[in-house]
């Protein structure tokens, strides 16, 4: 350990004036570069981008290998292999990629609560309002990334397992579409998937400011699916599928039609951004609020 | 804030000592108050921490320690009362204060899959008084400042009790510090490691940072700090200068004699308080030392030590949490 004139050096240039101009705050990129850092640093993110990567690759296995033509969504991506990527994400959106931004959510907030460490965040100090900002943004990071491997995979699987038919996307529809529009429709489904993650994330977080245990905000997102699953499935209950987030996860696939109908994706986009602002609204709350 | 804010970056600029902060007290509680549940935690207490002082903050487990050092850093809000940090209110001017605070509490806090180096990049980084640049060698100072340097490049899932509480340490340390905040620094430490601890309070208290330490550990606070505050189920049974507190306990003038009635006799009889203790007699009140003896010895009474008695914390804290029911 070092000799107390260090410390006394130290001191003496923050009196000095040296790198120090009153009170001051880290600039927010600085932030945001080291959450997403302290993200993808975690090994199981890592693991999830893995496993999202090999969804796209099973399902162009999978029908590669059979010898009898399939049924619905997967029988389509036999004759195209650009609806590989789309319905691979519709795939996902149903259980796993909302369970990755609940992980992701968890860890943001209640891991590191569980941890110690949300404490020395608040003692840097990083803002309370800045704090959700931080989180935020690297959930929604995660999100991105991992629908866009599912995408970029489904791609090149599609492309290479399938193939497409003179470069061009038959759509559902029976008319053809090409190459670039093709490409813009999966990017359509992955800004779309990431609006439907990004209400999945906002309520996360706000469970996840809640408790310290990581897992009840785990427990809570699957409970959030199961239960909005079956209240969607009881006809008696119809009035109430417009607010149910579930509801519309189907809406990817419309890309596939052609003309391309937008309807359902703009209704639970829409429906999302509900859900973010009463999610992030409840988070800012209560982090403003509690101890830490 | 208000009207104590008037140009800070003059203020800073401004020779002597820490003036854009020119309160004399480095924290300051009025009546805090806080309650979990029906339990009170801390039950209105008043403190000071006068700036340049070491504080040992003093109590059995349970007594409050930890809650109010938590206020103190805007971690908790209080039911009642106010609290200062370096003369500005919490917590409404925590983003002013904090970055000048360094704190340990309830022990380190730090991710299990990132190395010690990592975890204190990333601490670095939420740390306004560091530049972007100036990061990696703050790091690297402060691992080098607990002896960690070796394994900083380890994973912090490998380290033991004592390196991640030096690793908490380096974090509170990153940046030069004007109040660095300690609860309980030695949890987990070696002899060693403990004795390190004191040094490191002992360096900041030399280049004039104010230092509160919390612990259970009576021989510790005794060797580092300068002043005492003593928490007994969420009150303050005692706070001031450690000398000064220690005077005002037991204290007395020991004499070591095999002439023990002789001379219990004597000093009775020339008015002073006195009874046997040990090898010989403690006298507890009376004429100055030198007096004493002088009366002893005319009396045929074998001298063969006299010493002031100096009162160990440990009696003194005994004697304050015990009276309370």
């Amino acid at each position: 350990m070092s000799a107390p004139g260090r410390l006394r050096d130290g001191i003496a240039d923050v009196e000095r004036g040296r790198d120090v101009t009153g009170p001051r705050r880290v600039p927010m990129v600085r932030l945001l570069a080291a959450e997403v850092r302290w993200v993808l640093r975690r090994p199981r993110t890592l693991v999830m981008f893995g496993v999202f990567a090999l969804i796209p690759v099973l399902i162009a296995i999978g029908i590669a290998v059979s010898d009898r033509p399939g049924r619905g969504l997967v029988a389509a991506v036999a004759g195209n292999g650009l609806v590989l990527p789309v319905a691979a994400m519709t795939l996902a959106l149903a259980l796993l990629l909302p369970l990755a931004v609940g992980t992701a959510a968890a860890d943001a907030i209640a891991g590191e609560t569980a941890h110690g460490t949300l404490r020395g965040l608040l003692l840097a100090p990083v803002g309370r309002l800045r704090l959700v900002g931080m989180k935020a943004f690297g959930v929604l990071v995660v999100a991105v990334l991992a629908t866009s491997a599912i995408a970029v995979v489904g791609v090149l699987a599609g492309l290479v397992v399938v193939g497409a038919p003179d470069g061009q996307l038959v759509t559902l529809s029976g008319t053809t579409v090409g190459l670039g529009e093709a490409l813009a429709r999966v990017a359509l489904v992955v800004a779309w998937t990431v609006g439907q993650l990004a209400a999945v994330a906002a309520v996360a977080l706000a469970v996840s400011a809640l408790t310290e245990h990581p897992l009840v905000v785990l427990a809570a997102v699957l409970a959030a699916l199961v239960v909005f699953g079956v209240l969607g499935a009881i006809p008696a209950l119809d009035w109430l599928a417009p607010y149910l987030l579930t509801t519309g996860w189907t809406a990817g696939t419309d890309v596939l039609r052609d003309p391309l109908p937008l309807a359902g994706l703009v209704e639970s986009t829409l429906r999302a951004l509900c859900y973010v602002a009463i999610g992030g609204g409840f988070t800012v709350l209560r982090m403003l609020r509690r101890d830490a | 804030m208000g009207p104590r804010r008037t140009s800070p970056r003059r203020r800073w600029t401004s020779a002597g000592g820490p003036t854009d902060f020119p309160a004399a007290t480095a924290a300051r509680v009025r009546g805090a108050r806080k309650a979990f549940g029906s339990t009170v935690a801390v039950d209105r207490i008043d403190l000071d921490v006068p700036a340049g002082a070491v504080l040992g903050m003093l109590g059995p487990n349970g007594s409050g320690k930890t809650t109010l050092i938590r206020m103190l850093l805007g971690l908790t809000r209080p039911d009642e009362g106010e609290v200062e940090l370096l003369g500005r209110p919490v917590p409404d001017a925590l983003a002013e204060t904090l970055p000048h605070v360094g704190a340990l509490v309830e022990g380190p806090g730090f991710h299990p899959f990132l190395s010690g180096r990592e975890n204190l990049r990333r601490v670095a980084a939420t740390e306004p008084l560091l530049t972007g640049g100036a990061i990696a060698g703050a790091v690297a100072d402060a691992l080098e400042r607990v002896d960690l340097a070796d394994a900083a490049d380890r994973r912090y899932r490998g380290y033991s009790l004592g390196m991640k509480q030096r690793l908490g340490l380096a974090a509170a340390l990153l940046v030069p510090r004007r109040l660095v905040v300690l609860d309980e620094p030695t949890n987990g430490l070696d002899p060693a490691g403990t004795r390190e601890i004191r040094r490191v309070i002992a360096e900041l208290h030399a280049a004039g940072v104010t230092v509160v330490v919390s612990s259970h550990l009576l021989a510790e606070v005794e060797a580092t700090c300068t002043h005492v505050a003593v928490l007994q189920a969420g009150t303050l049974v005692a706070s001031g200068e450690l000398a000064g507190l220690l005077a005002a306990g037991t204290g007395g003038l020991a004499v070591a004699t095999p002439d023990v009635e002789l001379a219990v006799e004597t000093l009775h009889a020339a008015g002073a308080a006195a009874h046997p203790e040990g090898d010989g007699l403690v006298v507890t009140d009376g004429p100055p030392a030198p007096e004493v003896v002088a009366l002893l010895v005319r009396a045929g009474v074998a001298v063969h030590e006299a010493r002031r008695r100096q009162a160990r914390l440990e009696e003194l804290f005994a004697r304050l949490t015990e009276q309370t029911p």
